[in-house]
């Protein structure tokens, strides 16, 4: 299965930037919870076990030819439907809302994994089709993805759920969906806002978009955040107040500065230069695998880059517009740097499959 | 794949590649422009977020009497401040500060709605000199995050160690609005002065409050502190009071008190040649110390409801008919117009007719043939009659003006009464209307329309001792700014008068007498000493009046001792007066416990034990029943 000369083929380069934004992650991970009155916080190392476990991962969805995965796919997503059934019903609560299953040592998040299972299921059913897709298949690729969609916004996770979107755009786009399609959905999106925003967006949600719109209104609630990320990113300043010396993370004026607003943090230890470093590292490789996307040897494979490609870019780029207080706060992490595991784990697994598109693009 | 595909798939992902990579310029510039553009604004921001600003309340002055001795001090006490700044939920915040207080929710509510409009940083002042207990509960409270925006502060706080001298003193107490827009260096909470020396060396005494500062994490609590620059204490005060002179007033006004005779009074005593203030009490008094951390409303109403206005100053506000005391200024008047020698005899039968009226004098018998000395000793009631209408009452109102009666002392103590010695002038100015002859008579033995402050008296006093010069009574001596204790000059004398020493002598022998002959004085003799003094019983209201009134006021006589000592060379001069105190000689002996005490710190002799009731042996007998006349008048 895995010969020898495809290891001359793996793309180094972008398992060299994905490690060092995970070591940039648990760096300033270690930075946010460091608080010498309670003594050393464990959190990065439990972030380098899940590393390390993600790199297992990594090496797993690496290893095994990435068409046998698609062809297992629709058990995949079965299974995952499941196991979100399961949490939806049985799953551990936390913070209002059921989205883990204690498994002992770690809780699991498994719509962390949804992200790849739904760019599986979608790259072998749009993979298998010829020519552009039609409304039919757009009709069951669109179901295929709203039903971990639905079961994700129910438990209800609906950050997660929205990066499910952009798995199906993506591979139906890079498919040769009709650009009228794609602006008519984009028209029934826009048309569809305000009754979403009257039937299906629940209070704290509509309380974040409106509190966007106009921070001030309501400076100690859900717009003290984004008030704060701004001054935090703001007074960063070009070259940062140094590792451990932002104000605003170490005395948590910014909450969960370690999850969701980690980029913040680096904003403010690290600077304008630290933020330009990270940027870079993430455009490296998002364009590196889009790259392995033009290069895989077959429509399915660039299909599955892509699909796992868009949830990724998508969480980043939201996630570093809400660190700079220019997005409605959502809880977004930013991937391979915030504190978690299943997103580590389930992140790294997806650019297993990534690397192995590029690295089997030669072979038959 | 095929070609075509492959063709198709390299445009869509090269659009993406573009899209992504405009989206990524776009949010490098966001960040350029929020990290380097705008990074000073947002500094800023984050240093008012994690940076707080404590004061450090200066203490004031320490205030030293004229041998070192501590008057006034500062003590520590602790406030309870609410910081809203972080505070998410006011509601509930005073809710549990009430509780934990041990405090009425509503009261704590009135407090915070007063400073509603002030930055929420500026902290509010919940409670003034909070007790240990409730120091205690909201530090505990604090460490729980249960009220991490209620802060304890250490504030000094003003002591005065022994109860003497409240209006020489004063008080202190936040300062007001009125105050604070016309003084700029003043900021809200500030406490200053409000009466008393408090009030007139408020700068002197006021330090510079130092400040804090500290970081403060997102829920207030105090991470570690920037800086600190320390307060300024203020200025510390020398006074000229002598504290054992000021003790043995005090004393002797709390046996007068303790005996039942009155409670209502004021005391001066001066050194004649400087006019530096060796003791000073008004009667009744408060206990500054009340103010010292905030009034609470019950004990200021009692003391504003308070019939006997014990926050009046009555020996710099009070006003009194002087009665006999002011017969020294008809008689000098007289000798200095040539009007009489000291050799002037009036025969007084007990009462003289004078425009058709009859004027009785105090002894229903009359005293006979009597000179100015003897007038003086005896308090000769027609002799003065006989005299002033004499002069005239211009004569008498230059005089008594020259002597510091009638006017303002100019003594550094805030809202000083001015008296009042008739004149045409004043008359016409003030009632429009001539002055008739008849109304001189009662003039000259201190009745009438004339009116003086126990402060002036002090000043008379001190002008007949030293010969004419009206000294300006003082109370600051030296200002120690810390280098040292600086010397502040005597203010300069009101005015300055020659008057005839064989003249002036005449009148000093009379005030010898009164004390050391067969005066009405003698209840203030110390031996070797020659005090020299004077006593009067002024009427508070007429004998018709004083018959037909039905009130329950009190209308017993006010009674005086004016005084200097010694005779020849005074280093002492002032006045004790009781309001009801019945009789003159009353007075006297309460200057016998004063003159006593200043003569044995001098000599270096034990002070006098503190007066008893029993030891003052007071004259209680009603006055009115040797005067009333039972038809007449």
């Amino acid at each position: 299965m895995f010969e020898r000369r495809l290891y001359y083929h793996i793309d180094w380069a972008l398992v060299a930037s994905v490690l060092a934004l995970c070591g940039l992650g648990v760096a300033m991970i270690y930075s946010t919870t460091y608080d010498p009155t309670r003594g050393n916080s464990r959190m990065w190392m439990t972030q380098l076990y899940a590393i390390a476990i993600g790199a297992g991962a990594l090496l797993f969805t690496l290893t095994l030819d990435y068409r046998t995965f698609t062809d297992k796919s629709h058990f995949i997503y079965l299974a995952l439907i499941g196991v979100l059934l399961y949490v939806l019903f049985l799953g551990t609560v936390q913070m209002g809302a059921r989205r883990w299953i204690p498994l002992g040592v770690f809780n699991l998040q498994p719509s962390e994994f949804a992200k790849v299972g739904v760019a599986l299921v979608l790259a072998k059913f749009f993979g298998e089709n010829r020519g552009a897709p039609q409304w039919t298949d757009l009709a069951i690729g669109g179901a295929l993805t709203v039903v971990p969609f639905a079961l994700i916004a129910k438990e209800p996770d609906l950050g997660t759920a929205v990066t499910l979107l952009p798995v199906f755009l993506a591979v139906a786009y890079l498919a040769g969906m009709r650009m009228r399609i794609l602006g008519i959905l984009l028209v029934a999106a826009i048309l569809a806002a305000p009754v979403a925003w009257k039937f299906a967006l629940k209070d704290y949600q509509k309380s974040r978009i409106s509190t966007f719109l106009d921070p001030s209104q309501d400076a100690k609630g859900a717009g003290y955040q984004q008030i704060q990320a701004r001054i935090t990113v703001g007074s960063g300043g070009v070259t940062g107040k140094g590792f451990r010396q932002g104000t605003q993370g170490q005395l948590r004026f910014l909450p969960v500065a370690h999850n969701d607003f980690i980029f913040s943090v680096l904003a403010e230890e690290q600077g304008f230069a630290g933020v330009i470093v990270a940027l870079g590292l993430y455009l490296f490789v998002i364009l590196r695998s889009l790259e392995a996307a033009r290069l895989a040897k077959d429509r399915l494979g660039s299909y599955l880059v892509l699909g796992v490609l868009a949830s990724f870019t998508f969480q980043v780029m939201y996630n570093v517009t809400m660190s700079a207080g220019l997005a409605p706060v959502k809880g977004l992490t930013l991937p391979l740097m915030s504190y978690g595991g299943s997103s580590m784990i389930a992140t790294l697994a997806g650019f297993g499959l990534i690397l192995n598109v590029r690295m089997r693009r030669f072979t038959n | 794949m095929a070609i075509e595909e492959r063709r198709k798939i390299g445009i869509r992902l090269s659009v993406l590649q573009y899209l992504i990579t405009v989206i990524f310029s776009v949010l490098a510039v966001s960040f350029w422009v929020l990290q380097v553009v705008q990074h000073a604004k947002f500094e800023e921001m984050a240093e008012n977020n994690h940076q707080r600003t404590l004061p450090l309340r200066a203490p004031r002055g320490v205030v030293f009497d004229r041998d070192g001795k501590v008057l006034v001090e500062n003590r520590h006490s602790y406030s309870i401040l609410l910081v809203r700044e972080h505070t998410k939920d006011l509601n509930r915040t005073i809710r549990t500060m009430a509780g934990v207080l041990g405090m009425d929710e509503s009261a704590v509510r009135t407090i915070v709605d007063r400073h509603k409009r002030e930055p929420t940083y500026r902290p509010i002042t919940i409670v003034q000199d909070a007790s240990l207990a409730q120091v205690a509960a909201v530090t505990a409270r604090r460490l729980d995050f249960e009220l991490p925006d209620v802060v304890v502060e250490q504030v000094p706080t003003r002591r005065y160690p022994e109860e003497m001298g409240a209006h020489l003193f004063g008080y202190v107490g936040e300062v007001n609005d009125a105050i604070l827009q016309s003084n700029p260096d003043l900021k809200s909470g500030d406490i200053v002065g409000q009466s008393g020396i408090e009030k007139v060396y408020n700068a002197v005494l006021m330090g510079q409050d130092g400040a804090r500062r500290v970081v403060v994490n997102s829920v207030g609590r105090e991470i570690r502190t920037l800086e600190e620059d320390p307060p300024a204490e203020g200025k510390r005060l020398q006074l000229t009071i002598d504290a054992d002179i000021q003790k043995a007033v005090e004393d002797a006004f709390d046996a007068t008190e303790a005996a039942n005779l009155t409670n209502a009074g004021a005391a001066v005593v001066l050194n004649p040649a400087t006019g530096e203030i060796l003791a000073f009490t008004s009667r009744p008094a408060y206990d500054p110390n009340a103010f010292a951390a905030g009034i609470d409303g019950t004990t200021w109403a009692s003391l504003t409801n308070d019939e006997q206005r014990p926050l009046n100053d009555r020996a710099i506000q009070g006003r009194y008919s002087p009665g006999s005391t002011f017969k020294m200024a008809v008689g000098l008047a007289a000798l200095e117009e040539g009007v009489i020698t000291p050799d002037f005899h009036a025969n007084c039968a007990g009462h003289a007719n004078f425009y058709g009226r009859d004027f009785k004098c105090w002894k229903k018998g009359g005293h006979g043939s009597v000179d100015l000395r003897h007038a003086i000793e005896q308090s000769c009631d027609v002799y003065f009659y006989t005299v002033a209408n004499m002069v005239g009452i211009d004569k008498i109102n230059k005089w008594a003006t020259l002597l510091g009666l009638g006017v303002l002392s100019g003594i550094d103590l805030p809202n000083e009464a001015q008296g009042l010695v008739p004149s045409t002038e004043w008359k016409q100015r003030v009632r429009h209307e001539k002055w008739y002859a008849g109304e001189t008579i009662s003039v000259g033995i201190g009745q009438g329309a004339v009116s003086v402050t126990p402060v002036s008296m002090a000043v008379y006093m001190a002008t007949l001792a030293n010969g004419g010069t009206r000294v300006t009574p003082h109370l600051l001596k030296a200002v120690d700014d810390g280098s040292g204790w600086k010397p502040v000059p005597a203010p300069p004398p009101q005015s300055k008068v020659e008057i005839n020493p064989d003249k002036l002598q005449a009148i000093r022998d009379g005030l010898w007498m009164v004390v050391n002959s067969a005066g009405t004085g003698g209840s203030a003799r110390i031996m070797g000493q020659d005090v020299s003094g004077k006593t009067g019983s002024a009427q508070v209201i007429s004998n018709a009046g004083r018959a037909a009134a039905r009130t329950n006021k009190d209308l017993r006589d006010n009674g005086w001792f004016v005084f200097f000592a010694p005779r020849d060379h005074p280093t002492i001069a002032g006045v004790v007066f009781l309001e009801h105190g019945m009789h003159g000689p009353n007075a006297a002996r309460v200057a016998h416990h004063i003159l006593d005490t200043f003569f044995a710190k001098q000599e270096g002799r034990p002070f006098p034990p503190p007066p008893t009731k029993e030891s003052l042996r007071f004259d209680y007998s009603d006055p009115m029943a040797k005067k009333q006349q039972p038809a007449g008048e």
